[in-house]
């Protein structure tokens, strides 16, 4: 690794932007659901916090599917996605199910969210479409700097773990997307050793309360300045 | 966007706060307009209601 890597990880976040924008409205068609460890969390902590879950941002928010899930559990949240395209689809579900949000094209790399802003996120399946690894570790300080004291969050990347990999270690690789004329478009993945996931967690200034592995994807609940992570 | 949001966001790069210059409003709607960093005078734009604070080594690629 030279001293170039911030150099690329622009380009490579740039070329993430333009597959998505390119793929976004098959995308979204077929990213209707919220993930179950998704829909956990948020009940978890709306229960945690008496039902008030405040200011939430959702990172890689795509269509919206988990920004709707914090808009139904009483957030008021802010979708911020690389793709324009993406975020166009995610207005459009806003308006037809009738549930508030804001919607912010930016990179997960470099955050323009104030700090202390959010006192819930979420940051699922975005990380490992990001390098290198000092931009992955980057974008989870970013999350930490955005985090409210006593804010939880929800990180997720892909694993090793999931069946389509025989990998026993975490390796970069290009997965493509097939539109529905067949052409396929590719994307850059990184896909995380549930050690490696652990590592960046550490290196980074996010506290791990409870990392999981669950359906291929590893899964961090994060914190910052929580003292006693044990006691939740 | 709403004019609330003018507390949540910021400069990607500096993080300092932007101000706001509207072009279009639908009622509480901001459709079209420019945010400003305070600090490093970098502008962004409001399109559709949807701030693009993406980083201008980003931005500029863009084509959709």
């Amino acid at each position: 690794m030279g001293g170039d890597n911030h150099e690329h990880a622009d380009s490579t976040t740039a070329s993430v932007r333009a597959t998505y924008d390119r793929i976004a409205d098959h995308f979204a068609t077929t990213r209707e659901h919220p993930w179950p460890e998704v829909v956990q969390f948020v009940e978890r902590e709306a229960s945690r916090r008496g039902g008030s879950l405040g200011r939430a941002i959702d990172i890689g928010c795509a269509n919206g599917r988990h920004t709707e899930l914090l808009a139904d559990h009483g957030a008021d949240p802010v979708g911020i996605d690389v793709s324009r395209a993406l975020l166009r689809a995610g207005q459009r579900r806003a308006a037809d199910r009738e549930f508030c949000a804001s919607w912010v094209c930016g990179d997960a790399a470099r955050l323009p969210i104030a700090e202390n802003t959010a006192s819930i996120a979420i940051y699922v399946a975005t990380l490992h479409h990001l390098r290198p690894r000092s931009a992955r570790i980057g974008s989870l300080d970013e999350l930490a700097r955005v985090l409210t004291p006593g804010g939880r969050a929800l990180v997720s990347a892909w694993s090793i773990e999931h069946d389509r990999f025989d990998a026993t270690a975490a390796f970069d690789t290009t997965v493509e997307w097939t539109l529905p004329g067949g052409e396929t478009v590719p994307r850059f993945y990184h896909i995380y050793s549930p050690a490696e996931f652990r590592e960046d967690l550490a290196q980074s200034a996010l506290d791990a309360i409870d990392v999981e592995i669950s359906s291929g994807n590893c899964y961090a609940t994060v914190a910052v300045g929580d003292a006693s992570p044990g006691e939740m | 966007m709403k004019e609330s949001l003018m507390d949540v966001i910021c400069c990607p790069i500096d993080k300092s706060d932007l101000e706001l210059t509207v072009d279009e409003r639908d009622d509480e709607e901001i459709i079209a307009g420019t945010l400003t960093c305070t600090e490093c005078g970098e502008t962004y734009p409001i399109e559709d209601g949807i701030p693009n604070l993406l980083p201008p080594d980003m931005r500029d690629e863009a084509t959709a």
